[in-house]
């Protein structure tokens, strides 16, 4: 599949007073047209830096590109100036935010916040990107749209603003679409038809989706592939059957381990102990490791480059050095493996030739 | 099972009574909760569990109804004396790490708050000693308590309104949505991990209002559903997730999003219409009890139809 | 994804067990809210200078009358209407004693035979301007400082009860103001004015009495938000009483506040006390401050500019200087207000 944007080595630090934050400390990924991504991992871990800079939506006195490239269509995003980038914000790469309260203008009819991106990035007139308005609103799912355009925001529930502020994304059929928690305000019922509506949409227009969350259990609904990133970094990279059947790194164990189902019996959870690391002091080595269970001695003295797992997945982490020891994952992700045919544990009864 | 601690009975909480914008935010519920058990409360925003909570631990004052523990209606006028003892006897663990904790104090004095309003210790030496105890058993040590609660992280200043709550040796601890302000499972699974060794240690009888439907499975012995202040259907946590009997439970059920990439392709959604009950004019409605310790708020005809069919699957 | 190419010692591939109540360690150094705000504070280069030149002001005001060798009082008719002269800067070309007399530039005080200087002149009655420059700058002060006291004592006093009691006190209480709000300062001043000896009482009064009403809408309001903050309510249900309450947890959270609008509640009342000076409520003779010494100086600007000059000099760097001062404890304080 071709490669609509292209992140490399990116490297981003914000000036506080109380020194350099050195928010994400070389990324690596891309995006292949019509997938969804997602990037998974805790508040802090550069998930939402990481998707801001794409966007250059971070304060430009306070944060610093120190490295990397961000390539959209072959330009590096990170070198056009702020009035290039305007043509592309919205039109080409458009951003949905997490709380559609704040997201929304409350002095202006939604009909007219549709149409504004239309209009600026689009030459058609007025009563034409009316028109598209009304459409985009049908798109989303919005009964009885010509009546609804003339509405303010207050008049709608939340479900429906996070239809709204799609319909807005939509509006200049982007490339991409990049969704920075979009249902983790609402309520599981409105969350469930919001991912639907996504994965509708993406179907119909062809759009590629980068979805950034906490909530296993919605990467598990939209995603593709998954990024899990930690500390600054991403940790492991794959498909979601790979991340959620085949998991690599101690971290991703941890989270998909944390998790109860609804079906298990009454055992203890696992939880990570400890907090995420402070990126003001960035950890020298693998910065899980002083949460992790299975921490090697080289951890602590090198951060551990990615080994490739398949074509499609890769993780950093020690542990898939030809020379480091064979270790038990925890019970669960041993669960989850005996369901994923090319895993050690793998139970299953057809092929078997892994 | 085990004697009752908690007997809420047709609790009503109006806001704005007899004006227009009048709201019922919690509509004649009654349930009881046992000595030592979880009792799970959920459903989503704006339904009312919140203000159940509230409301049973005296932050606002009940429309109607009667909130009895241990035998005593705590909404009946009492002297500051029985006020304090019930003070307590009675806690809360609230939603919001970063709002919950005074951003001016100190975790000494965030976490001494309750002894010293109950005179609890005796000296400053005392006092810390007792705060430094309460961090430990929430998994922090003594170098925190110097530090000032926007030092910490989510989880942690979690843990510590926790420790806050337990440092007046509660019986009976309302846990407001204690884990949807922490955005990472396994943080999350911290403090429910937490909780639950603090339930075994000390026999704590716990409250726990939620939205996360997975979390409170596993934390909860029973569990009620709440719908725009009416509490709908009321089970054990097993009985409730294999066997949901009101439609606006399987509803909420169906709409989970698990982390298993084959159960999400293949998921069903249902959707809830308060219309599909078609209720007649002067049909009764109310909690009955289907089969034994499962209750769902519905009509003498629904019940019939329900005892039907969970009567053909035994 | 490259591959690490050199290759690491088996030996660092040994397990290792982590202490995880490491994990638990905070690094960054602890900081209170008010350490916090001087290192933001500190960073802000306006309102440091503010501090220092409001330092040197207030410490003029007390100092200034006593090392200047005239007093303030002492009228020395032959000495009137002098410019200022002052030894050392005198050979520049400024402050030479030199003025204007009939059209023409001459050394007045070679012409009044006068040996001593004045370094910021003298007035019609031959009174030291340097003297009466800083008294009437103690006294401006003075008043300003006594007014935003009461500003702010009255309004969180009032703010507060409103804003915690809510309900039908607050409804009553917000009437009130609202009714005082309605009726112009400048009337109800006067008017006052009319019945009352103009005097520092007298217009420490007349600035306070709608002066509280700013302070007292912003405490109830900061009281409203923070009264049903988790942390209150959390307290509440610990079996907290109101004076605990109020003490513990909300006064700390709106000190703040209460400072910064104090910052600027102080500038506006030295405006207000020169403006009822200059239109003449104000002060009586021989009573100064900077507003009468304005209100003098304003008559002779054409004859005898220096007279004007240094009050009003004095007057706009307070002005200027409360202000920065504000708005940089307002950035320190309040990081969220900042817009």
């Amino acid at each position: 599949m071709e490669k609509i944007l292209e992140v490399k080595n990116l490297e981003l630090s914000f000036h506080t007073f109380a020194g350099e934050v050195k928010a994400i400390r070389g990324v690596n990924f891309d995006l292949k047209k019509g997938e969804t991504l997602a990037i998974v991992g805790e508040s802090g871990s550069g998930k939402s830096v990481t998707t801001k800079a794409i966007m250059r939506l971070l304060p430009e006195s306070s944060s610093e590109f120190k490295n990397g490239q961000i390539l959209f269509n072959g330009k590096d995003l990170t070198k056009l100036s702020d009035k290039e980038m305007q043509k592309i914000r919205g039109k080409d790469i458009s951003m949905i935010f997490q709380d559609p309260m704040t997201s929304l203008n409350p002095t202006m009819t939604i009909g007219n916040q549709i149409m504004e991106p239309i209009l600026k990035h689009q030459k058609i007139g007025k009563a034409e990107a009316r028109k598209v308005a009304i459409d985009l609103l049908r798109l989303v799912g919005m009964p009885k749209p010509e009546a609804r355009i003339k509405q303010y925001p207050h008049q709608f529930s939340g479900g429906q603003r996070q239809r709204i502020v799609i319909a807005i994304a939509l509006a200049c059929n982007p490339q991409i679409l990049i969704a920075d928690e979009p249902t983790t305000a609402l309520d599981v019922t409105i969350q469930a038809q919001i991912l639907e509506l996504m994965k509708d949409l993406q179907k119909k227009i062809d759009t590629s989706i980068i979805f950034i969350t906490h909530d296993l259990g919605v990467v598990a609904n939209v995603a593709d592939r998954v990024a899990v990133m930690y500390g600054g970094k991403i940790v492991e990279i794959g498909t979601v059957d790979e991340i959620f059947y085949n998991p690599q790194h101690p971290y991703t164990w941890g989270l998909l381990s944390s998790m109860p189902s609804l079906d298990s019996a009454d055992e203890k959870l696992y939880a990570i102990p400890g907090t995420p690391p402070d990126l003001l002091y960035p950890p020298k080595g693998d910065a899980f490791a002083l949460r992790s269970d299975y921490a090697l001695k080289i951890d602590l003295e090198e951060a551990p480059p990615f080994f490739k797992v398949s074509d499609t997945h890769s993780a950093a982490t020690w542990l898939l050095h030809p020379d480091a020891p064979q270790v038990e994952p925890p019970l669960a992700i041993v669960e989850r493996m005996k369901k994923f045919p090319g895993s050690r544990y793998y139970e299953g009864t057809e092929g078997g030739t892994y | 099972m085990a004697e009752k601690l908690l007997e809420i009975k047709n609790l009503k909480q109006y806001f704005n009574q007899g004006k227009p914008n009048e709201v019922r935010a919690v509509d004649d519920i009654s349930f009881d909760i046992y000595k030592g058990e979880t009792l799970g409360l959920v459903g989503e925003s704006g339904c009312g569990k919140s203000t159940t909570g509230r409301t049973i631990i005296r932050l606002y004052e009940a429309t109607d109804g009667q909130v009895i523990y241990d035998g005593i209606n705590v909404h009946d006028k009492k002297s500051k004396k029985d006020l304090k003892s019930f003070n307590r006897k009675m806690q809360m663990i609230f939603q919001d790490p970063y709002a919950s904790l005074n951003p001016r104090m100190k975790v000494l004095d965030i976490i001494a708050e309750g002894l010293d309003i109950h005179g609890l210790v005796k000296n400053p030496k005392e006092r810390k000693e007792r705060v430094v105890e309460l961090l430990e058993t929430v998994g922090l040590n003594r170098e925190h308590a110097d530090r000032y609660a926007h030092e910490f992280s989510g989880g942690q200043r979690q843990r510590l309104g926790i420790a806050r709550a337990l440092a007046v040796n509660p019986e009976f601890i309302i846990a407001d949505e204690p884990i949807s302000a922490l955005d990472v499972v396994s943080i999350q699974a911290q403090v429910v991990n937490l909780l639950k060794e603090l339930q075994e240690e000390k026999g704590l009888t716990y409250l726990f209002i939620a939205h996360d439907l997975s979390m409170v499975k596993y934390i909860s012995d029973r569990i009620g559903v709440m719908y725009f202040g009416k509490l709908v259907e009321l089970a054990s946590a097993e009985d409730l997730y294999k066997n949901p009997m009101h439609p606006y439970t399987q509803s909420l059920l169906s709409a989970i999003p698990l982390p298993d990439p084959n159960y999400e392709r293949t998921r069903v959604r249902k959707s809830y219409d308060p219309a599909s009950h078609n209720y007649q004019d002067g049909e009764e409605i109310a909690m009955r009890e289907v089969t034994p310790g499962h209750f769902v708020y519905c009509s003498t005809k629904e019940l019939a139809t329900l005892q039907a069919i969970s009567g053909s699957q035994v | 994804m490259k591959h690490d190419l050199q290759k690491p010692p088996a030996s660092s591939f040994e397990r290792i067990e982590i202490d995880s109540s490491h994990a638990e360690r905070i690094s960054k150094p602890s900081l209170s809210f008010w350490q916090d705000a001087w290192l933001r504070i500190r960073k802000n280069k306006a309102a440091i200078v503010s501090m220092f030149i409001l330092a040197f002001i207030i410490i003029m005001a007390f100092v200034g009358p006593m090392i200047s060798p005239h007093d303030s009082e002492t009228q020395t008719i032959t000495h009137a209407n002098l410019p200022p002269k002052v030894p050392g800067i005198e050979k520049l070309g400024i402050m030479n004693g030199v003025g204007t007399l009939a059209g023409k530039e001459v050394d007045l005080y070679e012409m009044k035979k006068v040996d001593t200087y004045y370094w910021f002149g003298t007035d019609g009655l031959g009174r030291d301007m340097f003297s009466r420059v800083w008294e009437g700058t103690q006294i401006s002060l003075f008043i300003a400082f006594v007014a935003a006291l009461i500003d702010m004592v009255i309004g969180v006093a009032y703010g507060g009860i409103s804003g915690y009691y809510g309900g039908r006190v607050d409804d009553i209480m917000q009437r009130i103001v609202e009714i005082l709000y309605g009726i112009p300062t400048l009337v109800i001043v006067i008017l006052m004015l009319s019945f009352m000896d103009p005097g520092i009482t007298a217009i420490i009064i007349a600035i306070t009495i709608t002066g509280w009403i700013g302070m007292s809408r912003i405490v109830r309001g900061q009281v409203l938000k923070f009264k049903n903050q988790e942390f209150v309510l959390a307290s509440r249900t610990l079996g907290a009483t109101d004076s605990r309450i109020i003490t513990k947890h909300i006064l700390p959270n709106i000190l703040g506040i209460i400072i910064i609008n104090t910052m600027f509640t102080i500038p506006t009342a030295i405006f207000f006390e020169a403006f009822l000076s200059f239109i003449g409520l104000g002060l009586q003779p021989p009573d100064a401050s900077l507003g009468t010494l304005i209100n003098d100086g304003y008559k002779l600007i054409k004859f005898q500019p220096h007279i004007l000059l240094y009050p009003s000099i004095i007057i706009s760097l307070l002005m200027i200087a409360f202000n920065l001062l504000g708005d940089g404890l307002r950035d320190a304080l309040d990081p969220k207000m900042k817009d």
